[in-house]
């Protein structure tokens, strides 16, 4: 049998780490029907404990627990139909009378569930959790605050944390005296250090370990980590070359900090304005870089990409601009604000078009030439293109409108 | 440079007079005011957040978590386990106590009686 399932915690309290968490937990739990709240929505990384914390809760306070995994029930008419029958049944009238079914939904790994190509996926999950017939639980490793906005407004979200490998020693030396192997000290130490706070991952290693695996060749603890995490961690080096090492680990995640960190030096209160320049201006120059090894497939400028990225971020943490925790900024920058960009563009684009009988793009083209060669600096360039062009009229137009030359 | 210690989501008086910066502070994701007790400082990235605001005004935090077995004060700095930890938590275990022999039967027994009181008291 899986040691991860077989030692999985029976109670709440031998859930080891996150106490802050279980106890939330645990009060939602004894006051959910009453509670303004939905359900509770418990959002981690892997390896940490969100399932084993509900089914040890269920069992200490119990419930039977119906699970419902993402990946194998997405669409409304499947949740509907696999648990839909318990929010009927269970109704305050039954719960009053004392016959109410002692159940407990968990929807695991909700994130996978996406509003738009699920239809109707998430909307059946609050269907049910609003009849408050059964406590509903969901987990997610990470969430999207525009996707599942619906979640995060009806439910209590729980935050869970990765454990520190003082904890994960904990979990792997009582699965060692139980299992009673012959390990020392020093592997389960070196066990704990290289699981990055993932308990699944360090008793799957002690196991490989157990059955004479090589524990120096399992894995590097720097590679391929969580952008969070990478982020969190380069944000509290002060060492350029313990940056670049970690960035040249995760090379996976460098255009998201390269966005990120743009972000955060845009909007950082304490950077001085000169320092803030002088970054933006490397980073628009990674940015160049990053769209030639994109473009060409020039992978021998990525040694030079890698370069000038930990030099803006060991720069930016000098100057006090550090990721501050907020996971999805680049997801918001993409997404939110250049919606607003785009939308403000397609409302002025309709308008100017339907005023000169044009089609949009026609006139964005255009317009967006008369604007740049209006600059001064072009003044004979751009009397040659409106000559070549025929676009005298279009530049009078675009100043009566007001389209400046930014 | 003067050291103050803290511990994790318990709150504490800064001794500065922080002015202009307190807003600045109290937009850090993590850092709590709450009036007539001072600021709670939830996680360890919070603080290096702040203290990278403090730092010019010649005073550092320094950052403790609580022993869940015998409730000592713990400095993450001097944990031999500081170089792959991420810090993200407001208990731990102090070293004696997780070298003990029976560490994993303390702990449980800790969190157990936790549990109960907790589950009386609700």
């Amino acid at each position: 049998m899986n040691w991860t399932e077989k030692y999985r915690p029976k109670t709440i309290s031998e859930v080891i780490g996150n106490e802050l968490s279980k106890k939330r937990l645990v009060e939602w739990l004894n006051n959910w029907r009453f509670s303004k709240k939905l359900g509770a929505l418990l959002i981690g990384p892997p390896g940490i404990g969100k399932t084993a914390t509900v089914y040890a809760l269920a069992s200490d306070f119990g419930y039977h627990v119906i699970e419902l995994n993402a990946s194998d029930y997405r669409t409304a008419n499947k949740i509907i139909e696999k648990v839909g029958f318990i929010a009927y049944e269970n109704t305050l009238e039954s719960y009053i009378s004392g016959k109410t079914k002692k159940v407990l939904i968990f929807f695991d790994e909700i994130d996978g569930i996406d509003p738009k190509e699920d239809r109707g996926g998430l909307d059946a999950v609050i269907k049910i959790s609003s009849k408050k017939a059964v406590p509903v639980i969901a987990s997610a490793n990470f969430i999207d605050p525009i996707k599942h906005k619906i979640l995060l407004d009806n439910f209590e979200v729980i935050e869970f944390r990765k454990l520190t490998p003082k904890q994960i020693y904990i979990i792997i030396k009582r699965i060692s005296e139980l299992e009673k192997l012959d390990l020392d000290d020093d592997t389960l130490i070196e066990i704990s250090r290289r699981s990055m706070g993932d308990a699944r991952l360090a008793i799957n290693i002690l196991y490989t370990v157990h059955v004479g695996g090589d524990i120096n060749v399992i894995l590097n603890p720097f590679e391929n980590m969580p952008i969070d995490v990478l982020l969190r961690r380069i944000s509290s080096l002060s060492n350029q070359q313990e940056i670049k090492t970690l960035l040249d680990s995760n090379s996976n995640h460098w255009e998201d900090v390269l966005y990120i960190y743009f972000d955060i030096i845009t909007r950082s209160p304490v950077i001085k304005p000169d320092r803030r320049a002088n970054l933006l201006e490397h980073i628009s120059i990674l940015d160049m870089i990053n769209g030639m090894i994109k473009r060409n497939r020039a992978y021998f400028l990525m040694k030079y990409f890698s370069a000038i990225l930990s030099w803006i971020v060991y720069q930016s943490n000098r100057w006090g601009a550090v990721y501050d925790g907020r996971i999805p900024e680049y997801r918001l920058y993409t997404y939110v604000l250049n919606k607003d960009i785009r939308v403000e563009l397609e409302e002025l684009l309709n308008k100017y078009g339907n005023r000169l009988h044009e089609s949009k793009r026609k006139f964005f083209f255009e317009s967006l030439l008369v604007a740049v060669l209006s600059n001064p600096k072009y003044e004979n360039l751009l009397n040659w293109t409106l000559k070549i062009y025929g676009l005298d009229d279009k530049l009078k137009v675009v100043k009566k409108y007001g389209v400046s030359n930014d | 440079m003067e050291y103050q210690t803290i511990r994790y989501g318990e709150p504490f008086q800064i001794r500065r007079r922080l002015g202009n910066l307190f807003k600045d502070i109290v937009r850090i994701k993590g850092v709590e005011y709450e009036r007539g007790k001072g600021f709670i400082v939830r996680d360890y990235y919070a603080l290096t957040n702040l203290n990278k605001i403090l730092i010019r005004m010649g005073l550092i935090l320094t950052p403790m978590v609580k022993c869940v077995i015998c409730d000592k004060n713990i400095e993450c700095e001097k944990c031999s386990f500081t170089d792959v930890c991420l810090k993200d938590v407001t208990t731990c275990l102090c070293d004696e106590c997780l070298y003990s022999d029976d560490v994993v039967e303390k702990y449980l027994s800790t969190s157990r009686g936790y549990f109960e009181d907790f589950r009386r008291s609700i």
